[in-house]
């Protein structure tokens, strides 16, 4: 079977916003390797989940495990949340993260928007993470552009930096909030690619979003959202031929 | 005193200011580039500078002139070049579409400009002329240098030795702080009550 | 003794005096820009009541006339035991009258900042310092550069002040040299023409800065 201990593990996850619940009870478990697509209808707590995982958003309760090492702080009995912030930026330094809006530090270029956390965060020699970082630009067919500012990019251009961006911090997982929805529709086809062939390579990747063909297609496994609560967790195959719950069908539809 | 001579200053230099705005705005050939040079100079000029030399110079030229009209002089000229900064700024943003459609109506250019074009500016322009005008307050302490100009360096010497310094100025900070901090609150209840009926927002 | 004859006698005065407004006003800058990048950190780090308590300090600031800061600053630090010459003491209350001001840029600037930019940094593993030396600052330097200029010119205006308190800066050296030669209109036109000097090459800069900053940034 799979491997013992999964990449990420989620236990009995809550979140709160004054005193509104958005996310409900959530256990979760991601093997290593594997593509993970979250899927549900807006405001189903999705997005609030990924932001979870890496402690964007403090969970009210609960706790995540990043190779079974804990995320974050401890919640104690009162749910007053203690957060250690240099074990912290730790973990996050092993989850990469893309963001819908790109979220490229525009004041970089581009290979130094690539570069800026491995050698600021991980202290690693300019030298070789300029090497790494150039090789990776090539990879997804920037390398033309390593010296532009984010501005001149197209949409899809952006979001490639910021998987290159992600890459380059050599992650364990890398987070990705709805990649495709804030571009054009010609430009949705090169990003999926990039993050299909991630896929192939074995990257473990958790994807909020709503390219139903993509998470057909590419991921391992589907996880179905709705009302704050993961309503189905299926393999990909098996879901979009029969949904099991009801909520899932209607989705669907 | 101090507030007299602000209200004077600013009574004269608004409207002086918005006639320069108006000239600019309209390119008159020559008078256009002469003032742009004109505000130019004074908005680089400190105001300690523009008084000592309308206090200095202008007699020279044959204006003899007491402390306090020199003082108003002063003021006025330093505040109006910055206001009608302010006000031509206005000007340029003032939408077109509005402007032709006084034309249209068969209004002259005067009509237009004191009919609508002034209506809606003075409301938009407000904000930033109010903190002009709490700059101008900053600024009449400076007028005591023409009062003082030439025992400055007597005061210093004598208020090391015996003269107590320190109390008086620290009751003027007071006063004017107090005064200047109430123009402030007022500038923004200002703002809001512009904001709130006329849908403006502060710049 | 016509005046081109005057300004040519006394043209060591006003280079130093033209020098010393300059030392001034850079070094305000030099002195304030950290304090006030400091202050407006602060700021956005700290809990409601030091919050509160330097906002009162800066509004306060904001409110009091310089050439009274100035005043007070002079001859009040020697009543606490700080003797300091006219030029520190003048240096001293314009770098804390400006820092005032840039405190307020600043904020402002922060607060520009897409949210985005700043959670993408913290999702990188940037500290709370790495964040702002490497994400918030650098940004907000580039937006504020334009008040920033603006806030430099009102420095030197407001340097011209402290001629009062005797420090020899321009109008200081204007006004020495026209009671020395009883003719007051070329010196004076000779200051104005230095301050309006100095104005239009900071302005310069600053254009200069934002055609840079549209052509990398957009």
């Amino acid at each position: 079977m799979a491997d013992p201990i999964p990449a990420i593990s989620v236990k009995r996850l809550c979140k709160e916003f004054d005193g509104h619940e958005v996310l409900r009870d959530i256990d979760l478990d991601i093997p290593a390797g594997t593509t993970t697509c979250i899927l549900g209808p807006s405001g189903s707590g999705k997005s609030t989940f990924l932001r979870c995982l890496n402690w964007l958003e403090i969970p009210s309760s609960g706790a995540v495990f990043l190779d079974g090492r804990r995320v974050g702080g401890e919640t104690n009995a009162a749910g007053k949340v203690t957060v250690n912030r240099r074990e912290l930026a730790e973990t996050r330094a092993k989850i990469g993260m893309v963001f819908q809006h790109f979220a490229l530090w525009r004041h970089l270029t581009v290979l130094q928007n690539v570069t800026e956390a491995p050698i600021q965060v991980l202290k690693r020699p300019r030298q070789d993470v300029e090497t790494q970082a150039m090789a990776i630009l090539e990879q997804v067919g920037l390398a033309d552009k390593a010296h532009v500012y984010p501005h001149a990019l197209s949409g899809g251009q952006k979001q490639r930096v910021a998987i290159s961006r992600a890459l380059a911090m050599k992650p364990k997982v890398i987070l990705f909030d709805e990649p495709t929805s804030a571009l054009d529709p010609e430009m949705v086809g090169e990003v999926l690619a990039v993050m299909r062939s991630l896929a192939k390579g074995g990257m473990t990747q958790v994807i909020v979003t709503h390219e139903m063909a993509f998470a057909r297609d590419v991921s391992d496994t589907v996880v179905f959202m709705d009302g704050g609560q993961i309503r189905e967790v299926a393999p990909a195959k098996e879901f979009f031929a029969a949904p099991k719950t009801e909520r899932a069908r209607r989705f669907l539809s | 005193m101090t507030a007299w001579l602000s209200a004077i200053g600013i009574a004269l230099s608004l409207p002086l200011g918005l006639l320069l705005a108006i000239i600019r705005w309209r390119r008159v050939a020559v008078l256009d580039g002469v003032l742009a040079g004109f505000v130019s100079l004074i908005r680089a000029t400190p105001f300690v500078t523009l008084v000592l030399f309308i206090f200095f110079v202008l007699p020279s030229l044959g204006i003899e002139l007491k402390p306090i009209p020199a003082a108003i002089v002063a003021l006025t000229i330093n505040t109006m070049a910055f206001s009608s900064e302010i006000w031509r700024s206005a000007l340029d943003s003032f939408p077109r579409d509005q402007r032709e459609a006084a034309e249209a109506c068969g209004m002259s250019e005067f009509q237009a400009l004191r009919r609508v074009i002034f209506p809606q500016i003075w409301r938009s322009s407000l904000g930033p002329l109010v903190s002009e005008a709490t700059i101008l307050l900053k600024c009449t302490p400076a007028i005591a240098v023409i009062g003082v100009v030439e025992i400055t360096r007597a005061a210093s010497r004598i208020g090391a030795e015996t003269y107590e310094p320190l109390p008086p100025f620290l009751l003027a900070t007071v006063l004017y702080t107090a005064l200047i901090a109430v123009l402030v609150r007022g500038q923004r209840y200002v703002e809001r009550r512009v904001a709130n009926r006329y849908g403006y927002v502060a710049p | 003794m016509n005046g081109v004859s005057i300004l040519w006698e006394s043209r060591e005065l006003f280079l130093q005096g033209a020098l010393d407004t300059l030392t001034l006003v850079l070094g305000c800058l030099v002195l304030s820009l950290p304090l006030s990048i400091l202050g407006a950190v602060l700021m956005n780090e700290s809990g409601p009541s030091l919050k509160r308590a330097l906002r009162e300090l800066f509004d306060f600031l904001r409110c009091v006339p310089f050439l009274l800061l100035a005043y007070v600053i002079y001859y009040g630090l020697p009543e606490l035991g700080v003797r300091l010459p006219p030029w520190w003491a003048g240096l001293v209350s314009l770098t804390l009258y400006n820092a005032a001001y840039l405190v307020e840029i600043f904020r402002a600037a922060f607060n520009g900042i897409d949210r985005d930019n700043i959670e993408a940094a913290q999702a990188f593993g940037f500290s709370r310092l790495q964040t702002y030396r490497r994400v918030i600052l650098p940004q907000a330097v580039i937006t504020a550069a334009p008040l920033i200029g603006n806030q430099t010119i009102t420095a030197m205006r407001d340097s011209a002040f402290l001629m009062i308190i005797t420090v020899q800066e321009l109008t200081f050296t204007a006004n020495f040299v026209s009671a020395n030669h009883f003719s007051p209109f070329a010196p004076f036109a000779m200051a104005v023409g230095l301050y309006w000097l100095m104005s239009v090459s900071i302005e310069w800069v600053v254009g200069r800065m934002g055609i840079i900053r549209r052509s990398r940034y957009g």
